[in-house]
């Protein structure tokens, strides 16, 4: 049963990848989308319940394939250096192809040519609740996107005035790259997760440069180069590691004891492993392919770009998180991810543009998963592993969003979105949610900060870090949170015209994002916490929930801190109720119009006043945005150097 | 169970009385010092009670419900405290009580609210980030994030934290809105920005506006007691000498600019609190 | 409902409005809010705000240009709410009534509760002015309960011709 499952999970949308290449018609296209999701739930629940019963830990060895698995991937490998390169050939960019030789020689050496001695295969696929909360997130959160895509790739060529529909290619991509991440997270051979790991970089590149025009081919090509400087990292670590443990097996490599028995070379390969991870989750100072990936149709943004791909670089940290867990090495990936919460959060202050500044809060995000992975604590590890579930599911639900309302008014402006309400009240009402949920208690990301900033304590920089980037955090939200709710008194609403596909998914997200937040308890129970047993990291806290909500415990079994989230969320639902009613009873006796220093006129919104000379002018406020302080063109220069110099003491430490 | 349930409720009935009667002898012992006689103690009440009955207007509909946010926030921080809750979580209720009162004030199309809200949110720039390190601070000492467990410790907290306390009476001064960093909704008798954020909140709304005030005036001077705590009296004592600290520094000086506060802010109050943690850290 | 109307004579917030005074009764509005008289003492608040403000002090007459304003003003407060005019010029037009573009005193416009006259009136007449306006709220507080919204809301054109 459960090697079909697992094929399943990965040949599923490789089929509907290919079925939609070749199938050009557009409503069965859609049919097979639809079908494809549903089939993509089925598969992620089996796996649910396949791993519950069997406790914990599913292994699966191909051994009596009739087909060896490992030569077909060889295969594939090779065709993917050719491809690369070729795009590098195509675009005359030697840089790609010079980073793909390096991989290939890599590669061709260790795969092949054996010079580090033979490669003894691992089992090949071991899941456990990580990974399965993984393949959760890709199957779930992946699908409901890709659906929401029919429905917005429609418009979007439409405002293209393309001749030709480019959507087969479009869905065939984003099929081929679920399939991997799938694949990514489930197996256990290091030198397949390589594979799968740069057929996502080539998806990614893909879709970036989709629309085809020289902005976009050129932020593609930017992803493709940095994140082969990451791959290529990657096959490095795989040689080293390979070499000081002998093996491949991602689960003996990760295991806590891991460093007991090391050589010296085993931490440079970790390191080598996490800057690869840092690459793919866009830290910085690698940030740049991330925010150019923008240019990408929003799907693309929303699934690769902030809810999955992305979450590899992470998942790669947190998986090898148990090696490194209070190491040096530990402790200065904990600065990296730290400084690029802080760097992040502060350069998303100064952004005006909606998609810039939730890419920018996605890096802060990844930073700070990365920074937990890096602290390695009980607690840590936990807040790392619950905030890439609820960073994806709140960051799916925006961008989403953000698409939705960029066709709606035109613009991605944050200034632009004044009164939102009354064009687009279904949109705004979703994005105010998911914006909140990033945001405020009771919500998940919030509690996982709170665990953060808990787990950080031992540790004063990094510590300083997370506080400095959550007081930005707050600014830059709050700012764009009022700016949508902005409205006058019982405007007339527009009844919003979606696509059924848009307004399905944002409505499925939405309740997604709810119900994770309210059911943090079960879920943390049921998945996050046999995970840490399973990493088996001691400490002097660890983390447990009640019927109320998590908190943390000395080892004694003293209470360190708490939060009861769920007793939270039901006075706020309370509050929800008797809040209406109670402003049925005092309902207001009479509407005023803004003060204007007695200068308003006529009209009752406060939208312009009588200025000098009797002339009307419309009153316009804008947020701050202090570029001063904030802007890209102080900050990114400064950033990068010192990401950069962090970067290199760590290799500097681990090699030393 | 229900003994918590019943201090909650004391707590919830008596800290607007306390913070009412301290905000009315504000007023009069500000009034003294400016050599005038001041209003009666009872005012604040007075004027709590007048806005109650004024008429209920209104920009747009949704006012109303960021007020009742920031009153209700605040007051789930305080049973927090009285209950001896996660004092780091705490601090982020207490945030989202003061983005919902941003949030009513951004609603509205009124430039004075909005620069208002505008400012407020960089006064949260300011003193939000010193006071999760007065947490850190704290947990450094106590081993413990719970409220609880300040009462167990047995020596007084500020032995260990006195650059921490510094820090945090000095971002005391922005959260109770007091001058120098009155900006965001001044004082009476100050009036270039109208009155900032409040100024599209009236009646009982700006009713609601005070209450929450009076709440918040309660919670903070609560955690100033928590550096004195065990025996609880002398960190009350203190509390009430720090308000009075507090009140002569609004009478003396002049207000600043945002970007002299923030900047001030993270260099001394950060700076203080990073110190003393930093010290904590080395000696464990 | 005792205590609130006890409130409301125990706590008038004022906003002050120049319509086309000479400043003198405005400096002495404003000395009331000096140490010497210390109007905090009867619970006086210059709020500078309409949407907080009880009472609305007018000094000045009120002309075609600054009565759209001075409409708008007082519009904005909520009831209940008061009137006193400040001065002469306020309560009659003053020397300037014969001009060609005053429209007279404030109660051509607005309905005044209580005159102060004087040119200028002295601060401790302004005080008892606005104690005065203070003490008829109770009563304006049952008429606010009667009458309806519309019929309080004031428009430019409403207001009486000048005598003149």
């Amino acid at each position: 049963m459960e090697p079909y499952l697992i094929i399943a999970a990965i040949l599923v949308p490789s089929l509907s990848a290919a079925l939609c290449y070749l199938i050009r018609k557009a409503a069965i296209r859609n049919f097979i989308v639809v079908l494809t999701s549903i089939a993509m739930f089925a598969v992620a629940g089996g796996l649910v319940k396949l791993l519950m019963e069997s406790g914990g830990k599913l292994t699966v060895d191909f051994e009596h394939m009739p087909l060896d698995i490992g030569y077909i991937i060889k295969a594939l490998d090779f065709c993917l250096f050719l491809y690369i390169a070729y795009i590098g050939f195509r675009f005359r960019k030697p840089l790609v192809i010079i980073l793909t030789m390096f991989q290939f020689v890599l590669w061709f050496l260790f795969e092949i040519y054996g010079l580090f001695g033979t490669v003894h295969e691992p089992v090949a696929f071991v899941i456990d609740y990580l990974s399965l909360i993984m393949v959760l997130l890709i199957s779930i959160i992946g699908p409901i996107i890709t659906v929401f895509a029919i429905g917005y790739m429609k418009e979007h060529e439409h405002h293209l005035h393309l001749k030709i529909s480019r959507q087969p290619r479009f869905f065939m991509i984003l099929f081929v790259f679920l399939g991997a991440m799938n694949a990514l997270v489930m197996t256990n051979n290091l030198s397949w997760m390589y594979f799968f790991w740069e057929v996502t970089t080539l998806c990614s590149f893909l879709l970036i440069s989709h629309d085809g025009n020289s902005e976009s081919v050129r932020n593609g090509l930017r992803a493709l180069i940095l994140n082969s400087i990451g791959g290529l990292a990657f096959i490095a670590a795989i040689v080293v590691i390979y070499t000081a443990k002998g093996t491949l097996s991602i689960e003996e490599i990760s295991s806590a004891q891991a460093f007991a028995s090391s050589t010296a070379l085993l931490p440079v390969g970790l390191g080598l492993l996490c800057f690869a991870g840092f690459t793919k989750s866009a830290q910085f100072p690698f940030q740049s392919w991330l925010l150019g990936a923008m240019v990408a149709p929003t799907p693309v943004s929303a699934l690769l770009h902030s809810s999955t791909m992305v979450k590899a670089g992470v998942y790669l940290v947190v998986r090898m998180a148990p090696a490194f867990s209070g190491t040096l090495l530990g402790k200065i990936v904990a600065v990296v991810g730290g400084f690029t919460f802080l760097a992040g959060s502060a350069l998303a202050i100064s952004q005006r543009n909606a998609k810039r500044v939730l890419a920018y809060s996605t890096i802060a995000n990844l930073g700070l998963i990365i920074c937990c992975a890096g602290i390695g604590s009980n607690v840590a590890l936990g807040a790392a592993i619950l905030l890439i579930v609820f960073h994806a599911v709140s960051k799916g639900l925006l961008f989403l969003c953000v698409g939705t309302i960029e066709h709606g008014i035109g613009s991605r402006d944050i200034e632009d979105m004044q009164g939102l309400m009354r064009r687009m009240p279904f949109t705004t009402v979703i994005t105010v949610i998911g914006m909140i949920s990033m945001l405020l208690p009771p919500f998940g990301v919030l509690v996982t900060k709170w665990l953060a900033i808990e787990a950080a304590v031992d540790s004063p920089l990094v510590l300083m870090l997370i506080v400095l980037g959550s007081a930005f955090t707050v600014v830059f939200w709050a700012k764009w949170i009022g700016i949508v709710l902005t409205m006058s008194y019982r405007a007339k609403y527009n009844i919003e015209k979606l696509p059924v596909t848009v307004k399905g998914s944002l409505a499925v997200l939405l309740l997604a994002v709810l119900g994770c937040s309210i059911g943090i308890v079960p879920f943390f129970n049921s998945f996050v916490k046999p995970q840490l047993m399973q990493f088996g990291i001691l400490g002097n806290s660890r983390l447990g929930g009640d019927s109320l909500g998590l908190h943390l415990e000395g080892m004694n079994g003293a209470l360190m801190g708490g939060f009861a989230s769920i007793l939270f969320f039901a006075i706020v639902i309370v509050l929800m109720i008797t809040i209406p009613a109670f402003l049925r009873i005092t309902k207001p006796e009479s509407v005023k119009q803004p003060y204007l220093c007695g200068e308003n006129t006529a009209e009752m919104k406060g939208l312009e006043f009588t200025s000098p000379g009797d002339k009307v002018e419309p009153v316009v406020v804008r947020n701050y945005y202090l570029s001063g302080f904030f802007g890209e063109n102080n900050l990114t220069l400064w950033t990068n150097i010192v990401a950069s110099a962090i970067i290199l003491i760590m290799f500097g430490a681990v090699i030393g | 169970m229900i003994n918590n349930i019943i201090v909650a409720i004391i707590a919830i009935i008596a800290a607007p009385i306390i913070g009412g009667i301290l905000s009315g002898i504000d007023r009069k012992i500000s009034a003294r010092l400016q050599n005038r006689y001041g209003p009666p103690v009872l005012q604040p009440f007075y004027d709590f009670f007048k806005l109650l009955g004024k008429q209920r207007i209104t920009v747009n509909q949704t006012q109303m419900v960021y007020v009742l946010g920031h009153l209700f926030f605040a007051i789930a921080s305080l049973v927090m405290l009285v209950l001896g809750q996660d004092l780091l979580m705490l601090i982020f209720v207490l945030a989202f009580s003061g983005i919902s009162l941003i949030m009513g004030a951004m609603s509205v199309r009124s430039p004075y609210s909005k620069i208002g809200a505008q400012r407020e949110i960089m006064q949260m720039l300011a003193y939000e980030p010193v006071l999760l390190l007065m947490v850190v601070g704290i947990y450094l000492t106590t081993k413990s994030f719970m409220i609880n467990s300040i009462f167990k410790h047995e020596t007084p907290l500020i032995y260990s934290l006195p650059l921490v306390f510094f820090a945090f009476l000095y971002v005391l001064t922005i959260k109770l809105r007091k001058s120098p960093f009155d900006f965001s909704t001044s004082h009476h008798g100050h009036q270039e920005l109208i009155k900032g954020l409040t100024t599209e909140f009236s009646g009982p709304q700006l009713a609601l506006i005070e209450l929450t005030h009076w709440y918040d005036l309660v919670l903070l001077l609560g955690l100033i007691s928590l550096f004195f705590a065990n025996p609880i009296w002398v960190g009350i004592l203190i509390a009430l000498g720090s308000f009075f600290l507090e009140l002569i520094i609004d009478n003396i000086s002049a207000r600043v600019t945002w970007k002299w506060m923030l900047k001030a802010t993270w260099l001394i109050g950060i700076g203080a609190a990073m110190t003393n943690i930093i010290w904590l850290y080395l000696k464990a | 409902m005792g205590i609130i109307n006890k409130s409301r004579i125990k706590s008038p917030w004022v906003i002050h409005y120049d319509c086309t005074s000479c400043n003198g009764c405005d400096i002495e509005t404003l000395a009331c809010l000096t140490p010497l008289y210390d109007v905090e003492r009867f619970g006086i608040i210059n709020v500078g705000n309409p949407k907080h403000a009880d009472v609305l002090v007018v000094t000045g007459s009120v002309n075609k240009r600054n009565v759209r304003v001075l409409m708008n003003i007082y519009n904005q407060m909520p009831e209940p709410k008061a009137v006193v005019a400040v001065g002469a010029c306020a309560c009659t037009g003053g020397i300037f009534k014969e001009c060609y573009n005053v429209l007279g005193g404030v109660d051509n416009v607005l309905p005044v509760d209580v005159y102060v006259p004087g040119c200028c009136p002295r601060p401790e007449a302004i005080i008892d002015g606005i104690v005065l306006a203070m003490a008829k709220m109770e009563e304006k507080a049952k008429d606010m309960k009667n009458t309806s919204d519309k019929a309080t809301e004031l428009k430019p054109g409403d207001e009486k011709k000048s005598a003149g």
